[in-house]
């Protein structure tokens, strides 16, 4: 019986049914495929790490190294496992070119290696170590599509040619985020090509289980190691890594979780409109004698058979969509075996939506339970448009137009130039670089002097980065990256202070202000020069290069051996930069337009937020849709009497029509409205939240105002005005003479 | 005779004060009075759908008035009948699957074979109130005195001790309300006793005795003799009615 009587209400209430289990769907769906994602990403960067053993402790060396002092430093630790000193060959990208592209344009260190003997592999694509012949190179997988390249294409450097016998993965560098590519190659072409480039040494350290790699890290520092380049540790390589498809991820999260939310709305509002049409009926049961518990049953059910089919239906789409997500995941970090931890994660998500969704069905069921058979049987059936159903208009548009927003500024913010500021890369046009150079001073002192005389150059800052000693009360030292020069011409964003301009100011990054427990206003001593000088911090930044660890001082004589310069510049507006480029480039000098450097470091992160904002797009119009077809429909047929009398009064159908267009197009209007407000103004601190834990404090969106402000509300709009036109098309159907046959 | 239901002191808000009678095993007892005397809130509280302020009733030995909402619905479902004036139905089901809902319910659990033992009781009082041809209709595709008649098949369904109705033939037409009570009678008449609520003078005439309800009290008792024809009977309870001050 109870099978029956839940198979006539589906078949009389398809409509109401269809919409339940779309919700269920597409909640479902969403929820899984982030959970089956976010296990797959963390699954395969994790085993490629894991295959690859990947160092604890990297500390990357330009310039001499004494093998001996820091073997006994390692011999010295019982937290130290294992040693390797290994050298990567920098090459000038100019010479370099991959397939038919050449490099020149490329923003990022690429260089050569030959094969780890003890840790810190470079893997083939099926987990193998490449066996790499004279004449071969075994390329980075990212550069696979970016270059579309495949085995047997060349890579030429100078007047040396190698073949691309295979792609491998990098674990410690497959992030477009880390900023050098190793190429791996013979021992015998290493030492062909050494002479063309710059060598760099990797002072790699496995460390064990239990040791904490920050007291590593100032006890590397105090043993007076080398240190002339970025230190890198583990968690920073697993956080590079899951960034570019993290971001994807937690949009399809958020999405997730709003739809969740409007799933619940829309299922509660159906199962109120239900209960309260079965009004008499329930209480008819109650009457007959049958119990709370099983007349709740009777609708619980239904909802149980509505969540399994929800379900499966959202498994199978997860399923579906997975692949072309996974897609890049799988390519960086190949496919691993997470069948079972997959699908036992799907399946866990799977109930925790249903489980959501069936708990305020019950809740919502209770209004039910505590009406007494006579309140069921006797009282009179609530009538009206409901100003509930408004509201629900309103929320659903809202949260649609939010889904539609977000991710798109989210997009726009990343994918602006201005974003570098947040990274700790100065807002400039341009930026060159000079690394891995035997004397990087006076190189950069010459580009200085001709960017001086060079009239199409409107503004330009020198940096200089050196390593200084930070001392604390308790005498033990941390290593301080720090940039030397003026922070003011191309200034990076600060959260608080500002950029040092006198001697004794220092700027701090968040992630050393926060390690030297140090705010704007608090004193720090550098050893310069072998005398402690006080600094005062002036600013806090944002910055997320150079594994995050950097300060700012102005402009000073340095005795400090430099590790690296940077120049910034800003061209006059009748100048063509890239022609600019290529006249430097020309002259041996490494310059990035440093758009092309965002576009380059967040490639991978821009196609796959772009892939999930557009997903976003969809599902929000799909909701719309559906939640504004279905409320329409309701309401005409709540409002069947009143229509019918209206028309048996004289009213057209187009009047009716009409009237009904507008109390369903003005909640929508409202909805959009504070759907726009709320993406620009929460949207933005709930993207500063993740963006925070990425390193990039003090986020502002960049508001495309085309898209946010016109073509977003727009198809907002449109999208609710045809669904409601498809929601009212009843009202034609319904005659003039219903209202005196006592259908009320 | 033994006595079935017990009503004392029964009170409920400003409607019932302190209402008090027996009815015996098999009676047919009408409850007359004008509108907004507490005829049907006196039928509620009698069978359980509401809770009497105080007083007590008792359905043999069971205290009706001291059972938990869940007690009360089973009690309902297997010891009592109920027929209203308007034919509530489940708009999902046919005919039949509503005369079928509540026995099923009762004997839930039950093998198939019980279950088709209810579809042929179930038919056989269908049969009974000669709308055996109606099984598979739409509560819809029925007139309302065919869905009264199935209305009072489903409350037959589980052999109740007492059947309540609260103006049977309220909704109905002359001829419609003729056989409601036709049928109504019979069932008394093999043994189910009936307590209903009603307007009509000639309906309440085939009860064995008549309460005459006015403000929330019992002001008059009347006892017919169902062996004098319909027509005297009928004019004694409006003679009856018309000293009550109806």
């Amino acid at each position: 019986m109870l099978k029956k009587l839940i198979w006539n209400d589906v078949r009389q209430n398809k409509l109401m049914s269809a919409a339940t289990v779309f919700f269920m769907t597409i909640s479902a769906a969403l929820l899984i495929l982030t959970a089956i994602l976010m296990t797959n990403l963390l699954g395969a960067i994790d085993g490629l790490m894991e295959q690859a053993a990947t160092p604890d402790f990297v500390q990357m060396h330009t310039g001499e190294v004494d093998e001996t002092k820091i073997e006994n430093f390692a011999k010295s630790r019982s937290d130290v496992k294992d040693l390797q000193l290994s050298l990567f060959l920098n090459l000038d990208n100019s010479r370099l070119t991959l397939g038919e592209h050449n490099m020149a344009d490329s923003t990022q260190d690429n260089g050569l290696c030959v094969q780890n003997e003890h840790f810190d592999f470079l893997l083939g694509m099926d987990g193998e170590l490449p066996e790499v012949s004279p004449g071969e190179v075994y390329v980075p997988v990212c550069y696979r599509s970016k270059y579309d390249l495949s085995i047997g294409d060349q890579m030429t450097f100078g007047d040396q040619t190698l073949v691309i016998a295979g792609f491998i993965r990098d674990a410690q560098m497959n992030a477009m985020m880390a900023s050098s590519k190793r190429f791996l190659v013979s021992a015998s072409d290493y030492e062909k090509l050494k002479e063309q480039g710059q060598e760099e040494y990797l002072i790699e350290f496995l460390l064990t289980d239990t040791a904490d790699s920050s007291i590593f890290a100032t006890a590397y520092t105090a043993g007076g190691l080398p240190s002339n380049g970025p230190t890198i540790t583990r968690p920073l390589i697993r956080m590079m890594n899951a960034l570019s498809d993290g971001m994807m991820i937690f949009v399809i999260f958020l999405v997730s979780v709003i739809v969740l939310m409007i799933s619940i709305l829309c299922i509660h509002f159906i199962l109120s409109i239900q209960t309260e049409r079965d009004r008499k009926e329930v209480g008819m049961l109650k009457v007959l004698g049958i119990s709370r518990k099983d007349v709740r049953k009777l609708y619980f059910t239904k909802y149980i058979l509505f969540s399994v089919l929800g379900a499966l239906l959202g498994l199978g789409l997860a399923a579906a969509a997975q692949n072309p997500l996974m897609k890049q995941l799988h390519e960086l970090y190949g496919t691993g075996d997470h069948r079972v931890a997959s699908a036992a994660i799907a399946l866990l998500a799977a109930l925790l939506t249903q489980g959501i969704i069936l708990l305020s069905v019950r809740h919502s069921l209770r209004k039910t339970d505590k009406m007494s058979a006579l309140q069921a049987f006797f009282q009179a059936q609530k009538k009206g448009r409901g100003l509930t159903q408004y509201i629900l208009i309103g929320t659903v548009t809202a949260a649609c137009t939010f889904l539609m927003l977000v991710p798109n500024n989210l997009y726009h913010t990343l994918s602006d130039s201005s974003f570098v500021t947040y990274m700790g890369i100065g807002n400039a046009e341009l930026r060159i670089d000079i690394r891995q150079t035997e004397d990087i001073n006076s190189i950069t002192f010459k580009i200085a002097e001709t960017l001086k005389d060079d009239t199409q150059v409107r503004n330009y800052a020198v940096l200089k980065t050196v390593s200084y000693q930070a001392v604390s009360n308790d005498a033990s030292a941390v290593n301080l990256t720090t940039e030397i020069g003026d922070h003011i011409a191309f200034p990076v964003n600060y959260l608080e202070g500002t950029a040092p301009v006198k001697e004794n100011e220092i700027a701090l990054s968040i992630l050393n202000a926060e390690e030297l427990v140090l705010s704007a206003g608090d004193t720090i001593k550098l050893l310069i020069d072998g005398e402690k000088t006080d600094f005062t911090v002036c600013g806090i930044y944002s910055d997320i290069t150079n594994g995050g660890k950097t300060a700012k001082i102005s402009g000073r004589n340095i005795n400090a051996p430099i590790i690296w310069s940077v120049i910034y510049v800003s061209l006059d507006q009748s100048a063509n930069s890239e022609q600019w480029m290529e006249q430097y480039r020309n002259m041996g000098i490494d310059v990035v337009n440093i758009s092309d450097y965002v576009r380059d470091t967040y490639a991978q992160t821009l196609n796959q937020l772009r892939l999930a904002s557009f997903a976003g797009i969809i599902i929000a119009a799909l909701v719309i849709a559906a939640v504004l077809v279905l409320f329409l429909r309701l309401m005409v047929e709540r409002n069947r009497y009143t229509i019918s009398l209206h028309k048996a009064l004289g009213f057209t159908c187009a009047e009716c029509e009409r009237l009904y267009f507008w109390w369903g197009i003005l909640p929508a209007v409202i909805g959009i409205a504070v759907g726009l407000l709320l993406g620009c103004l929460c949207g933005e601190g709930l993207c500063a939240m993740i963006l925070r834990s990425f390193g990039a404090y003090g986020f502002r969106f960049v508001i495309s105002p085309l898209e946010a402000l016109l073509e977003i509300p727009l198809l907002s709009l449109m999208i609710a005005a045809l669904a409601i036109r498809l929601g009212i098309l009843d009202i034609k159907k319904i005659k003039a003479y219903e209202c005196c046959t006592g259908k009320e | 005779m033994d006595t079935l239901l017990t009503v004392t002191n029964l009170s409920k808000e400003k409607i019932l004060h302190g209402i008090s009678f027996i009815m015996e095993q098999g009676e047919m007892v009408a409850v007359m009075g004008p509108s907004g005397s507490g005829k049907s809130t006196l039928l509620y509280n009698v069978s359980g759908m509401d809770q009497p302020d105080s007083g007590a009733v008792w359905l043999k030995d069971t205290e009706v008035t001291s059972l938990s909402e869940d007690e009360k619905a089973e009690l309902r479902l297997n010891r009592m009948g109920f027929v209203f004036q308007q034919m509530n139905m489940m708009a999902n089901l046919n005919i039949l699957d509503n005369i079928l809902l509540p026995a099923i319910h009762a004997n839930k659990g039950k093998d198939g074979k019980k279950k088709a033992q209810l579809a042929a009781k179930a038919k056989k009082l269908m049969k009974k109130m000669s709308i055996s041809e109606l099984e598979k209709r739409k509560i819809t595709e029925v007139s309302g005195g065919q869905l009264q008649r199935a209305c009072i098949c489903r409350s037959m369904m589980n052999d109740p001790e007492i059947l309540f109705a609260d103006e049977p033939t309220g909704a109905l037409n002359q001829s419609a309300a003729e056989e409601v009570m036709a049928e109504l009678t019979k069932l008394n008449r093999e043994g189910t006793a009936v307590l209903l609520v009603t307007h009509d003078s000639r309906v309440a005439s085939q009860c064995n005795r008549i309460f005459y309800l006015l403000d929330g009290h019992i002001r008059g008792e009347l006892s017919l003799n169902q062996t004098i024809d319909a027509k005297h009977r009928e004019d004694k309870v409006n003679q009856w009615l018309g000293e009550m001050g109806w």
